[in-house]
């Protein structure tokens, strides 16, 4: 019986990967149970270890090719430089996360959590001190070693010019003699004209040599040995998160809301007091004015959001939003038609002119099309109501943020991928079996019936094919328009790291491109995993 | 039920293009009876067996159940299609009671779910009751189509090459469970089969049809052998195997005059390439001697 149960779990291990499409898996499973082991280690071999290994060897090419090519937005970074760029962003989304629960803690939770912040902030300072110490070292001997290195080129320098400056001195006096000499026509004045050539090519080739030495100094100077590089960088690491720890503490404190709200209430209780003891009319007026405004803010208070700064994780969820939004839409127009288009060749015949203009149409278009229709429906975007109830503190979906930017590329994303599902859906109730339809006949089934027990079913492996393509579609569609349309999002990452050209942004392009091409390959693998199960025949469907 | 074919004729495709397949064919099939068609391949028997099932609508001719036209199709015109048309998503006990449920619309569930498994039971497929059709052997397929079409209970059963699909063992048993289940149930049958034993075996009467296009139906054979038939102790039944011999020598001729026939009148029709390998294509209008017409 325990080799039964064995088979079960093994069974049970190899279905989850066939249905997830993750066939690699397959060997490596059947060896762990011990099933033909000398196949499995030649399968692993083939299908899983070489194409590691070509992989690592082509992360093995990036870091040596990436930094023989300069740009102007420095040097293509290489995999660790990436790899760093990742950490440093989800550290930055750590960090709003920490300032966001500083800023809405309240009672014992905020004291205790200044007291543990008050002890972090002592500990970065001491190490900042010690790093600081040691970057000062490390620049300190690096000039040292600048200088000595700089020392005999100085004076190599130095002897040159003056060199130079005695034989050009001396080059001006002959040539004054010879043109003197000219003009008492005892030199040839062909003779003058050489000299000067000579003189210019004599002097230009002294310029060169000169700016050669400062150029091999100015070389030096500028490229401080790595270790100061990386000193100073390790230090200001630690600065940053001290700065961090400031804001987080001054989000404890001053800009705390439990404290901003107690502070508002207590300025509205004193005024009341004034208020009591106030004696002329005009400062009875004042007090009580100032009452209604204290007690105002106060109330108002709870409605405060934290000022949530865009990191790549709120950007990557935003993207997902989008473009489930969009894909959702779209699969909501596109299957009701598709189904009417497939059912009636006469719809078929009226759709089909629209749909064969419109499919190519670039997202590009689309996107402005919508910013121009979609904008006018929401001339005053702060004040719209759809934007208050989404963003309204108590809203859970507030933290998106959504705004009309949001809603046009969703938009634009339905457009774009709505093509492939009304196209595929179509095509799968058309080509439904003629066998299936006659026993729709014979069984007298009703419009509605026949559409939901016949129809539909048989026509879902094709119109789960059209959306796994059409959600591709609208992924790489909607990386575009955020880009464009300055839609927070992956799309809005890129382009401001674009355009702020710091020293990471291009190693943050490319974590961005990364992101991205894993979000669409586990997009693409729930689809398959949805068609697989929606298949009733055992083709693959890869 | 009775159910009776007059002079009816049917062809497909634009005028221009015309392919008559049935001409006159004229059958009365007995309350009861078990009547089989027998003809070779490409010779428009199921698109007999639609007619019989209201599928096709006759262009000349009618249909009639109980001396009432056909119209359009319906479960008691139980027909039980040559290619299972079992519904791939849904496991047999689904498909079965998607199609009983269409026909008993005031069971309640129970009752529903107790109709469908009397009739799984019936073709014996208990096992396979949760089973998706691809996950079936085409033998239990064909059982579970079976299943599908009796669970209307139907008037008329109508089986369209039931089991020319299948491999002589199972062909074997499932033949004795039809009959089983007719004598059980008792209902009117139309077969379509190409195999002359199973025809023999089976039918009350056999009619023959001709070989395509303008095909008809010639005067049937009557089997005269008690029931309930056995196949090992048939094999010795002279009758059995005078009925075999007879049709299987008349089926022969049909297909030789076919021939003869196209080679006398030259190439005026191609034929359609739907033809087995092992058929010459032919030209002309094969028909029966005494039955010769001009071309229209």
């Amino acid at each position: 019986m325990a080799d039964s149960k064995v088979d079960k779990i093994k069974y049970g291990i190899l279905k989850v990967i066939d249905v997830s499409g993750f066939k690699v898996f397959d060997p490596p499973v059947r060896l762990l149970f011990g099933e033909e082991p000398q196949k499995q280690i030649k399968d692993i071999g083939r299908y899983m270890v070489l194409p590691i290994l070509f992989v690592v060897g082509c992360i093995f090419l990036w870091t040596v090719i990436a930094p023989t090519h300069k740009t102007k937005s420095g040097e293509v970074p290489t995999p660790t430089k990436v790899w760093t760029a990742g950490q440093d962003s989800l550290r930055f989304h750590e960090k709003e996360d920490e300032k966001e629960k500083a800023f809405f803690l309240s009672g014992e939770d905020r004291l205790a959590e200044i007291k543990e912040v008050e002890a972090l902030q002592a500990e970065l300072q001491a190490e900042f001190e010690k790093l600081e110490a040691i970057s000062k070292e490390t620049s300190a001997n690096a000039e040292a070693e600048t200088a000595k290195k700089l020392a005999p080129l100085q004076k190599e320098y130095d002897e040159l010019k003056a060199q130079y400056k005695e034989a050009q001195t001396a080059r001006k006096a002959a040539l004054t003699a010879l043109s003197d000499k000219v003009a008492a026509k005892q030199a040839k004045s062909a003779d003058l004209v050489a000299a000067i050539i000579d003189n210019d090519t004599k002097t230009d080739a002294e310029k060169g040599k000169l700016k050669d030495i400062k150029t091999a100094m100015d070389d030096i100077r500028s490229n401080p040995p790595k270790e100061v590089k990386e000193a100073q960088l390790a230090a200001n690491k630690v600065a940053d998160e001290i700065q961090h720890g400031k804001k987080r503490l001054s989000y404890l404190t001053t800009g705390n809301l439990s404290e901003k709200k107690a502070s508002f209430v207590a300025k509205a209780e004193d005024a009341e007091t004034a208020l009591a003891a106030s004696t002329t009319g005009k400062d009875a007026l004042k007090q009580a004015k100032y009452v209604v405004s204290n007690t105002e803010k106060a109330d108002k208070a709870d409605e405060q959001k934290y000022p949530r700064a865009a990191s790549i994780v709120w950007q990557t969820h935003r993207s997902l939003l989008t473009v489930i939004v969009g894909f959702i839409i779209g699969a909501l127009i596109a299957i009701p038609l598709g189904i009417m288009c497939g059912l009636n060749k006469i719809v078929m015949a009226c759709l089909t002119p629209l749909i064969s203009i419109f499919r190519p149409v670039s997202p590009v278009v689309w996107l402005l099309i919508f910013q121009i229709v979609v904008g006018a429906f929401f001339p005053d975007p702060e004040k719209h109501p759809l934007f208050v109830f989404l963003n309204s503190s108590i809203n859970p979906l507030s933290y998106f943020q959504t705004n009309p930017a949001m809603i046009f590329s969703a938009c634009t994303v339905a457009m774009c991928a709505l093509w492939p599902a009304l196209v595929n859906t179509a095509l799968g109730v058309s080509s439904i079996d003629p066998d299936h339809l006659n026993v729709a006949k014979v069984l007298r089934l009703g419009f509605w019936s026949r559409l939901f027990k016949i129809i539909i079913p048989s026509s879902l492996p094709l119109v789960f094919a059209g959306l796994r393509i059409s959600l591709g579609v609208g992924w790489m569609v909607l990386i575009a328009a955020e880009a464009l349309s300055s839609s927070d999002g992956l799309g809005k990452f890129v382009w401001d790291e674009y355009q702020n050209g710091s020293s990471q942004s291009f190693a943050n392009i490319i974590l961005a491109c990364f992101v991205v091409g894993i979000i669409g390959f586990f997009l693409d693998r729930l689809m398959i995993i949805l068609q697989r199960f929606v298949s009733f025949d055992e083709s693959a469907t890869l | 039920m009775s159910i009776e074919l007059d002079n009816v004729s049917i062809g497909f495709g634009p005028p221009s293009d015309r392919y008559e397949v049935l001409k006159d064919i004229n059958l009365s099939v007995k309350k009861n009876e078990f009547v089989s068609i027998i003809g070779f391949s490409g010779s428009g028997k199921s698109t007999l067996m639609n007619l019989f099932a209201g599928l096709h609508t006759p262009d000349k001719g009618t249909v009639k159940l109980n001396g009432e036209v056909i119209t359009e199709p319906g479960p008691h015109l139980g027909m039980m299609f040559q290619n299972y048309s079992l519904l791939p998503w849904l496991t047999t006990f689904e498909n079965i009671a998607l199609a009983a449920a269409q026909v008993f619309p005031n069971y309640s569930k129970k009752e529903l779910a107790d109709h469908v498994e009397h009739y799984i039971e019936m073709v014996k497929l208990t096992p396979a009751r949760d089973r998706k059709p691809h996950e079936l052997s085409g033998g239990m397929r064909q059982r579970a189509s079976l299943a599908r079409t009796l669970s209307l209970k139907p008037e008329v059963l109508i089986l369209d090459e039931p089991l020319s699909a299948l491999d002589a063992l199972t062909r074997g048993s499932l033949q004795e469970d039809i009959l089983n289940i007719w004598e059980a149930e008792k209902c009117t049958v139309v077969m379509v089969t190409n195999d002359v034993d199973e025809a023999v075996l089976m039918s009350d009467r056999i009619a023959p049809l001709t070989m395509g296009p303008e095909a008809t139906l010639t005067e049937p054979f009557k089997v005269d052998m008690e029931r309930p038939r056995d196949r090992h102790a048939l094999n010795d039944h002279p009758e059995y195997q005078r009925l075999k011999t007879e049709i299987t020598a008349y089926l022969m001729r049909l297909n030789k005059e076919a021939k003869e026939l196209a080679a006398a009148s030259g190439s005026q029709y191609t034929m359609p390439s739907v033809m087995p390998k092992n058929f010459t294509p032919i030209s002309g209008r094969p028909s029966l001697n005494n039955k010769v017409s001009q071309p229209s």
